[in-house]
């Protein structure tokens, strides 16, 4: 993927931190290898003749902490690229899309799940016109009903209304 | 715009109350919940017998596969079900027999959650070995085990599953350790049993005929009190001097419990008609498997099946120290 | 030779009656429209359609499997192409120049190199299905725990070549591939590891979420923010199809990946998903100008395409003369064959030909007829990408949390890809790469498994992975060839050679970009 270059990323950094995104990415990776030793530390490790369960995700971890710090290291010591701008919009609605769809699929079923995912996602874009992507909802949840529950026969809920006895 | 929307929903929901209200079991598809990979030995029966029951309840058996966990998350979500006739469930063996051994925090009493619908096909275990493993019978068999235990390879599709239990039980009436190799699924463990790579395994018929029949692997024993139509020249376990190994992956199919008696009794009904039905009984003795007859594979046997089996599994697991955590 | 032309002969007149024929050509139909969901790869594709064979005799159903599979992969791979994300892992590698030809506007041209690769490959495989069929399942049967856990390990370097950047994060991202692959129920000894406790990660987490996620979403999410980009791409479509000069280009890719999608396509445990990486770093090492990779060569296309394809069709091999599947496609291939009361195994060659070339006959005309099939629909699918963006990507997320529901009804994995989403935007971010994770994820699961149940049957012996020999007989002479010692040898070698033009350049490249 072509990475984005930003303005500064070149010239030369004041203070300490000279490559910041090495810097963030060692640490995130360091943390990382000491949470996943930590979760395999009560299981046994075993020989290098008899491997238990523990010996290979430990040393991996070891191993992905090391890269870390080298990292870390060279974040210190070399310029490198800066943080990039995270926008929030994006990640946060189609995250939220997703959650609410797996939140409601099985107690609400397709009708409710469908729209919801499209519309909560859809919003993640700066484009979206409101009153378009709740029609294009309907009609797209429409289609996956009529495609994964009665063209392929897919156990999938598709309207549940708790409290009474509609279970489509 | 809105107001009509809402309205139109509105009427949609009331619509589709006023259908329900009206309805009589069946009025829409049964899901059948196989807590296995779909193309596995369960998943197998499950849909030869959904497809003759569709037609007598007159709505489509739809399997819905939930693997993981030896099985007992997909039993676990069947117990959770609603117990309206909608959700029906395939067990077997290892789900309704070993799995409170196996499982510290199952979350399911296998007697207690469900209602015993009846037995399906069960698959009979084998007792195979490489092609050129020194016996040629079940005697010899154990005594070269008993020997050279530690030296041998076991094959299993890792632990919860029917091979592995099966295996541990051989182990245990025998009385001699040997070593225990995991494979993801049986497909790789008979591949490498096949190649010569590990010394014997215990399995189900149903994967293992053709490469018996191919002399690709020995059939040492089979572990059912009669020999198998398909496999005639294996002797039985009991026959061998073993007659303690007695061993079937019995299918049964559960509803959640609850479930009401005209439901049940349906149910019931229709299952017993697939297996009388004379297509339906050629597919699966095809493949090895063995239809109980009669009441012995209705829900009352079930039930008292499903409790011998956990009084059965837990101390042999338990003895061998055997937990999936 | 004659033998085999006969039994060809007969197959293609299994396969060319009115009937079969119909039925091949709606399975790949199918296959292929299921297979395009995003979300939906071939397994869940074909577990989806295996309900619609029940109704047909045990020839016809299983022709419309083979179609629904093959269909499905072409299907996967326009997925791959057009929106970034892998079906399953055979098409990792044909995101990475794929969906760069298509972010520039080449989508036609892309997908036309990918039909027409895999069309080619699918013919020679048929053939070397057809005349050296038994033999090569014998090469499935020696390889052993201590060779499978070398060719993994090659296979791991492959993704260090693979990298387009820095190698340090290109090998942090391997590791952290391989320890995502622990998580879940130890094989062995059945104890739960990395699983906090909660059920839906004991069995691990599934490639599907985790390819979802990192390739599809977070995709997305890449594009929500660089809006410009996004536009230009979409205004400009170019040709449908390649080009003389382009075809030129890619003739020696299709062979090579061919060749090489062919032989590991036979080898049991799920050999088949090294081959479109081999081919990728094959090719890459044969350019003249290796930085085009990741950028859209077209080489990168053409070769890893076809040895899919080609991997796809030997790896019916095993299934067929055997009996025995080389990986979970084919498992659930074996599963539809028994409920169609055939038990694939050796003896279905003697006792059933007609269903055997008749199956064999009907993958070539199958490919024949994707060909015919995709080509056309590469107008269709070019079309749909100028959908406004803002409508497309909702459409792509219902698609994609469908599609994942499907698989095992999991609200769990679900809310599981947009975690790993996220977690994919934050890998762009910071510049690592997608790609080596997952392959290290894949080929971790069988490394580590054929290493611990390689030291488990050597007794804790650790030379075995060099001194093992596979007793082979060349030239009438018995011959112990140590072939795991090979096999590592060569990812020795490998990786001095990947690591060597860095080190030469200086050590300065190898961590900054």
């Amino acid at each position: 993927m072509p990475t984005d270059v930003d303005a500064g990323a070149t010239a030369p950094k004041r203070g300490p931190i000279r490559g910041p995104q090495n810097v963030v990415s060692g640490v995130a990776l360091i943390a990382l290898s000491v949470f996943a030793v930590y979760l395999v530390s009560d299981l046994p490790q075993g020989t290098l003749r008899a491997m238990g369960p523990a010996m290979l995700p430990r040393w991996l971890a070891i191993g992905v902490g090391f890269c870390g710090a080298f990292l870390l290291v060279i974040g210190l010591v070399r310029d490198g690229d800066g943080l990039e701008k995270w926008t929030f919009r994006g990640p946060v609605f189609v995250a939220l899309g997703i959650i609410a769809f797996g939140l409601t699929i099985r107690q609400f079923g397709l009708v409710i799940a469908g729209p919801l995912a499209l519309v909560i996602g859809g919003f993640a874009s700066d484009e979206t016109r409101p009153r378009e992507l709740v029609i294009f909802a309907i009609v797209v949840t429409a289609f996956c009903i009529g495609l994964f529950r009665y063209a392929l026969n897919q156990p999938m809920p598709i309207l549940i209304v708790p409290g009474t006895s509609i279970h489509i | 715009m809105r107001k009509t929307l809402f309205a139109a929903a509105a009427a949609l929901v009331l619509a589709a109350s006023g259908a329900a209200q009206a309805e009589t079991w069946p009025a829409r598809p049964i899901t059948m919940i196989v807590p296995f990979a779909a193309g596995g030995p369960t998943d197998i029966v499950a849909r030869i017998v959904g497809e003759h029951m569709s037609r007598t309840l007159g709505q489509q058996i739809v399997v819905e596969n939930v693997a993981g966990a030896g099985g007992t998350t997909g039993i676990t979500r069947a117990k959770q079900a609603s117990p309206d006739g909608y959700t029906i469930a395939m067990g077997h063996m290892g789900t309704h027999g070993a799995a409170p051994a196996l499982y510290p925090n199952l979350r399911y009493d296998p007697a207690k959650d469900f209602e015993p619908i009846g037995m399906a096909a069960g698959t009979p275990i084998l007792i195979v070995t490489k092609k050129d493993f020194p016996a040629n019978n079940l005697k010899e068999f154990i005594d070269y085990v008993k020997a050279n235990g530690p030296k041998l390879n076991e094959a299993h599709a890792g632990v919860g599953s029917v091979s592995h239990t099966t295996c541990t039980l051989l182990q245990s009436i025998i009385g001699a350790k040997f070593t225990r190799v995991a494979y993801r699924g049986t497909g790789p463990a008979l591949n490498d049993l096949v190649g010569g790579q590990v010394d014997f395994g215990c399995d189900q018929i149903v994967n293992l005929v053709p490469q018996i029949q191919s002399k690709n692997i020995k059939a040492i024993a089979i572990a059912t009190p009669e020999r198998s139509p398909s496999l005639p020249d294996v002797p039985t376990a009991k026959e061998g001097g073993l007659p303690e190994y007695e061993v079937s992956a019995w299918n049964a199919v559960f509803a959640p419990k609850g479930t009401p008696k005209e439901i049940t009794q349906k149910l019931v009904d229709a299952l017993d008609k697939a297996l009388s039905d004379d297509g339906t009984r050629k597919r699966l003795l095809e493949l090895g498997g063995v239809i109980p007859e009669g009441a012995a594979r209705g829900p009352q046997a079930l039930q008292k099946l499903v409790e011998s089996e956990v009084a059965r599994w837990t101390p042999v697991l338990k003895a061998a120290g055997v937990t999936a955590q | 030779m004659s033998e085999i032309i006969s039994n060809l002969g007969l197959g293609l007149s299994v396969a060319l009656s009115l009937q079969n024929l119909a039925l091949c050509f709606i399975g790949c139909m199918i296959g292929t429209l299921i297979g395009v969901l995003p979300g939906v790869g071939p397994i869940a594709t074909i577990a989806i359609l295996l309900p619609i064979t029940f109704g047909v005799d045990p020839t016809g159903a299983l022709i419309m499997l083979a179609g629904i599979y093959y269909g499905a992969q072409y299907g996967g791979s326009t997925t791959a192409i057009l929106v970034n994300i892998p079906g399953e892992a055979t098409s990792v590698v044909t995101v990475l120049d794929g969906h760069q030809m298509a972010r520039q506007g080449r989508a036609g041209v892309a997908l036309g190199v990918a039909a027409l690769g895999s069309f080619f490959a699918g013919c020679v495989a048929t053939v070397l299905i057809a005349a050296l069929g038994v033999p090569l399942t014998k090469l499935a049967l020696v390889f052993g725990p201590a060779e499978y856990f070398s060719l993994m390990v090659m296979g791991l370097i492959f993704a260090v070549v693979l990298a387009r950047g820095s190698i340090l994060k290109a090998i942090t991202m391997i590791l952290l591939g391989i320890l995502l692959s622990t998580v879940g129920t130890d094989l062995e000894t059945g104890q739960e590891r990395m699983t906090f406790g909660f059920p839906p990660l004991s069995d691990g987490l599934d490639f599907a979420v985790l390819a979802m996620g990192v390739f599809g979403i977070a995709e997305i999410l890449r594009n929500l923010e660089h809006t410009e980009t996004r536009d230009v791409v979409q205004a400009t479509i170019g040709r449908l199809l390649p080009n003389m000069a382009e075809m030129k280009q890619s003739a020696w890719p299709i062979v090579r990946g061919t060749a090489l999608g062919s032989i590991l396509g036979i080898l049991p445990g799920n050999g088949a998903v090294l081959g479109p990486f081999a081919s990728y770093t094959v090719e890459k090492k044969l350019a003249k100008d290796p930085s085009r990779f990741g950028r859209g060569a077209i080489e990168g296309v053409a070769g890893p395409e076809s040895a899919n394809n080609a991997g796809a069709q030997t790896s019916f091999i095993p299934l067929l003369t055997l009996g025995i599947p080389p990986n979970a496609v084919m498992a659930l291939m074996v599963g539809a064959m028994t409920i169609h009361g055939i038990v694939p195994g050796p003896q279905v060659m003697t006792r059933n030909p007609n269903l055997f070339w008749g199956m064999i006959a009907s993958m070539w005309i199958g490919n024949l007829m994707l060909l015919v099939i995709n080509l056309p629909l590469i107008g269709l699918w070019v079309k749909l990408l100028q959908v406004p963006y803002r409508l497309m990507f909702p459409s792509i997320l219902i698609f994609c949390c469908i599609g994942i529901y499907s698989i095992n009804s999991l609200p769990s994995d679900v809310i599981f890809i947009a975690a790993f989403g996220v977690i994919g935007l934050a890998f762009i971010k910071f510049g690592f790469e997608p790609a080596p994770m997952l392959l290290g994820f894949v080929l971790g699961k069988l490394m580590e498994e054929n290493l611990r149940r390689a030291l488990i049957i050597s007794r804790g012996d650790p030379w075995v992975f060099l001194t093992r020999q596979i007793d082979a007989v060349i030239f009438g002479q018995p011959v112990g060839i140590p072939l795991s010692g090979i096999l590592l040898a060569i990812a020795a070698g490998l990786l001095i050679i990947a690591l060597l033009p860095s080190i030469r350049k200086g050590r300065d490249e190898v961590f900054v970009e």
